[in-house]
């Protein structure tokens, strides 16, 4: 796992003590790991992390709905270009 | 696991779909503490802000009603595969005190969409939460007038 996508796990981790662990496919909206407050400050963290620009008006919620589609969508190669997608 | 019984839709003669939220006063407190205003300058708009600021500064009682007001009026909406945008949906505070809602951009074509032409909001706060709840004005349709 990419140190990026890691430190974000480890933000979440951070926020929900009760969980040992998040699975790459774990839906974060559903499980209420992300709600509404917390996702402008995950949108800073995923800034910071992977350097890309995220408009939060655009952004679709399958992008960061599991630490899957944000490693896809934030921490590939070519993050920048899909992000923005 | 079953399937989960289906909604009706934001809009249409006879509903309003109310919304609400609360916020936690440590929750925003710690975050204007951590990231300072510039965290809420991508949430409330240069007039929100205004709205909430005192002579100490940001009041953070003010700001988490605002955030209450927004989420609970995006609820109202409910519009599915997308996050709140924050600011486009706008709380002013009104001559007399009360919250007065405006719909841009991406909110106001969400509202269209569902045939809500204005959402009514109320806050209230007290030491450690701010809650707010609101309801839509739907818009008359041909369909729905009598003569």
């Amino acid at each position: 796992m990419a140190d990026g996508l890691q430190q974000v796990k480890n933000w979440i981790l951070e926020r929900h003590p009760e969980r040992q662990d998040i699975a790459p496919d774990l839906d974060l909206i559903e499980n209420r790991l992300i709600d509404s407050l917390s996702f402008v400050e995950f949108v800073f963290l995923l800034e910071q992390e992977s350097g890309v620009s995220i408009q939060m008006e655009t952004l679709e919620v399958d992008a960061i709905r599991t630490l899957g589609a944000i490693e896809r969508h934030f921490f590939a190669t070519s993050g920048a270009e899909v992000a923005q997608a | 696991m079953p399937a989960r019984p289906v909604a009706p839709p934001a809009g249409g003669l006879g509903w309003a779909n109310l919304g609400m939220d609360i916020v936690s006063v440590n929750r925003v407190r710690r975050l204007l503490a951590q990231y300072g205003e510039r965290f809420f300058e991508r949430m409330l708009t240069p007039g929100e802000l205004a709205d909430c600021r005192t002579s100490d500064g940001l009041d953070v009682l003010s700001l988490c009603g605002r955030i209450a007001a927004k989420e609970a009026a995006f609820k109202t909406l409910r519009v599915r595969g997308r996050f709140l945008p924050w600011p486009d949906i706008v709380v002013r505070r009104s001559d007399g005190g009360w919250p007065l809602v405006e719909l841009r951009g991406a909110a106001a074509d969400m509202a269209a969409d569902s045939g809500i032409t204005e959402i009514t909001v109320s806050i209230s706060h007290d030491v450690d939460y701010a809650v707010a709840v609101a309801a839509p004005i739907i818009a008359p349709t041909p369909s729905s007038h009598t003569s």
